[in-house]
């Protein structure tokens, strides 16, 4: 009895070494061969391919039902054409979708083909997680000839080709005409400035009781305050990272007192009103619905929105008053990366250049990603009369807002999704009445640059 | 002699057969994942990158400039304190009024009982959320009476946690249960001496029933205290930790630190220290049962 409790624990604990080494060996493994990695994987695929040998490719994305299912369409029209290509599909909303990328990169499991934010591309390219796409570009599986030099270097970091640009875009208002016109106000024009913003709100919210503009990703995020910073002349975060990047607390102050005084006049939806209209979704959002004027979003908001309500437009945000800095950028949209961990690199490549170039892709996708990168499809696309209204004037206002674009800014530094909670709370304190802007600001500078130069050592 | 040990062998194997599927999820899922989280607090690990040796600096970190730490702290205490002591009590209320003699009771017991079935999942809290939240039932019912609210009770960071905690309460269906077995068990000669020595109610119940309870009291008290340092689901589903982290539980804080800031190493020390401060709990509360806890059999 008693040896068989010894065996049995004996056998236990061998177990779970056997376990924990695979565990640590499988890490080590991966940085020590990245580099070989790379030409085998390579190698592999181009055998893979002729030979028609079946893979199968783990592909995951970040949407809405609408992007699920044209998505899996294209999978399956992909499949069509390359029969020994499958994919294993993983779609997933917005929420989560990040905390389950890392832990699938954590245990070695990220999917071959991930959709990439530009949030994150850092911290994944940091860590060495993804594949360099470089030598598949070099060799011309990947064809980037129609895709501009600055956009499509986005996705380099530290020499390394982390991720292939799929869209670009940049910073929105969105809004409903007819709010607009209810409340007897002029559609605005890039011209407008912040203040004409507030006046509009304002005038909104007395004659027709409805929001001017909701606070939707005004202070959950840092995307409108990195606008708003940039009409300063200077930008969000250091060039090293490792603080914030301007240097006047008021800059903050003024963003603050505008928005807290269009809560408190009733403009725009308080904290508590917010989290009720997030939870709506934004289909079912004021502005879709008619019950909002302005909402804060990016170039392809009409375009997405079109299938609930076919009347939105968009304008770019307004500027500061007394100031000709251009506060804009073209941002990456979304990226596809290749799991370094991946064995089927070439034909994941393959995928992606289909995706980014093939006409009969974007007769599918119809720009619901955002303006498709490539200067090629974008000409097919407007030619092509399959367009609708909202999705002409997107592209066209393309070549027309370039102008009003300055520099890209660098990729958001490591422990962003830390600045931006931090950013959240110190401006929800100020909503709900808690502390002074002035206090605010301060403190989220404390607290920024702590988590800043402790995430970029 | 030999027989015997023979067949107590073959019993013990059978024992451990059936253990086994146990036994591997025990090993895999916790075992082994609760020693390696003891090595990732010593390191600055953050998912993606080979973890690096730092000493004890995640847990002076918590400890000295951690302040969303102690924010998330005092709302666990804050909540284990106010909702313990609320649902022993409603469980025991229900407990009495269940163990009379009636037509239904089979089928008030499973009523009962059913918010603890599905009270802890996501479906409950959403459902929840619209209840309280903005726009949500009771502010609409309350405006119905002439009471306007300016913020929902959700989204008020002074009552948002009160919300919560009466969630909780609403999940008393396991404690009840165990009330209700011991309170059978109770045996009714105590009962009828009492009623023979003309004891009211009330004098019945706290000086029979309670005392008879207290071990039943002391074993539902560790159980609940333990569950309620681990509320997770309310706060991430219905509040996201807000208002102003007024909701913000230790464990919905450990989760974004682990999954969405990358903070795994520091995540792993923030795990243990709550192991630490339950443990130091669970054991003041074991040194007090001498105190206040009866067992009939000692004594004797």
């Amino acid at each position: 009895m008693k040896k068989s409790m010894k065996r049995l624990t004996a056998l236990g604990m061998a177990a779970a070494m056997a376990l924990s080494m695979t565990g640590c060996g499988g890490k080590t493994e991966d940085t020590a061969t990245a580099g070989s990695t790379d030409t085998t994987a390579a190698g592999n695929g181009g055998t893979a391919e002729s030979a028609g040998e079946p893979v199968t490719l783990k592909i995951t994305w970040w949407g809405g039902q609408s992007r699920h299912d044209y998505t899996q369409k294209l999978l399956d029209v992909y499949t069509e054409s390359h029969p020994n290509v499958t994919f294993e599909a993983i779609p997933s909303g917005w929420d989560g979708y990040f905390e389950k990328l890392a832990t699938q990169a954590a245990s070695g499991s990220m999917p071959d083909i991930v959709q990439m934010d530009y949030l994150y591309i850092s911290t994944y390219a940091k860590n060495d997680s993804l594949a360099d796409l470089q030598p598949y570009i070099d060799d011309g599986t990947i064809d980037v000839s129609g895709i501009d030099e600055n956009l499509l270097n986005s996705g380099k970091i530290d020499g390394k080709m982390n991720g292939l640009v799929l869209t670009s875009s940049y910073a929105a208002m969105g809004y409903n005409p007819d709010v607009l016109t209810e409340a007897g106000v002029e559609m605005p024009d890039s011209s407008w400035t912040w203040d004409d913003f507030s006046d509009i709100c304002k005038t909104v919210k007395d004659k027709t009781g409805k929001y001017g503009s909701l606070a939707y990703g005004v202070v959950d995020d840092t995307n409108l305050f990195k606008y708003w910073v940039r009409q300063y002349g200077t930008e969000l975060f250091a060039e090293d990272n490792k603080s914030l990047g301007y240097e006047d607390d008021q800059v903050y102050v003024d963003y603050l007192n505008m928005w807290n005084g269009l809560i408190e006049a009733g403009a725009v939806p308080n904290p508590d009103e917010h989290a009720q209209i997030q939870a709506l979704g934004q289909e079912a959002g004021p502005v879709v619905t008619g019950d909002g004027a302005f909402i804060f979003e990016w170039n392809n908001y009409a375009s997405k929105m079109s299938g609930v309500n076919a009347g939105l437009k968009e304008v770019t945000p307004p500027q500061k008053a007394d100031s000709d800095s251009k506060g804009l950028w073209m941002k990456p949209g979304m990226f596809f990366s290749v799991a370094e961990t991946s064995t089927v690199k070439k034909e994941a490549a393959e995928f992606i250049d289909w995706f980014i170039n093939s006409e009969e892709v974007n007769d599918i996708i119809m720009a619901e990603r955002g303006t498709p990168v490539s200067a090629d499809i974008r000409d097919y696309m407007v030619n092509s009369g399959k367009l609708t209204d909202q999705q002409k004037a997107m592209f066209e206002a393309v070549n027309a807002d370039q102008a009003l674009c300055g520099t890209t800014p660098a990729p958001d530094p490591a422990g962003i999704s830390e600045v931006n909670e931090a950013f959240k709370n110190t401006a929800y304190e100020v909503f709900y009445g808690q502390t002074t802007p002035e206090e605010a600001a301060a403190r989220f500078r404390t607290q920024a640059d702590e988590i800043l130069a402790r995430n970029n050592e | 002699m030999k027989n015997k040990s023979m067949f107590k062998r073959v019993d013990n194997v059978t024992g451990y057969v059936l253990l086994a599927p146990w036994l591997v999820g025990f090993v895999g899922m916790w075992l082994i994942p609760a020693f390696i989280s003891i090595y990732y607090s010593f390191t600055n690990f953050n998912l993606l990158n080979t973890p690096e040796f730092v000493g004890f600096a995640n847990y002076v970190r918590a400890f000295t400039q951690d302040k969303t730490f102690v924010k998330a702290l005092t709302v666990t205490f804050l909540y284990v304190l106010a909702l313990v002591p609320l649902r022993l009590i409603f469980a025991l209320f229900v407990a009495m009024l269940l163990n009379k003699k009636h037509k239904c009771l089979g089928l008030y017991r499973t009523l009962y009982y059913v918010p603890s079935i599905i009270g802890g999942s996501i479906a409950v809290s959403i459902v929840w959320k619209q209840i309280f939240g903005n726009k949500g039932v009771v502010m609409t019912l309350l405006s119905l009476v002439g009471i306007e609210q300016k913020t929902s009770f959700l989204g008020n960071p002074k009552t948002a946690l009160a919300v919560i905690v009466l969630m909780g309460v609403w999940q008393f269906g396991s404690s009840m249960l165990i009330f209700l077995s011991a309170l059978k068990q109770i045996p009714n000669s105590l009962y009828e001496s009492a009623m023979v020595d003309g004891s009211g109610q009330v004098n019945t119940f706290f000086k029979i029933t309670l005392p008879m309870l207290t071990p039943t009291i002391f074993f539902n008290l560790i159980l609940q205290i333990i569950n309620g340092f681990r509320v997770f689901t309310e706060s991430y589903v219905i509040t996201d930790g807000g208002p102003l982290d007024s909701t913000l539980s230790y464990v919905l804080y450990l989760y974004r630190r682990a999954f969405t800031y990358f903070d795994m190493g520091y995540s792993c020390a923030l795990a243990w220290i709550l192991v630490a401060i339950i443990a130091v709990f669970t054991v003041i509360i074991f040194k007090t049962q001498n105190n206040w806890v009866y067992y009939e059999s000692e004594g004797k």
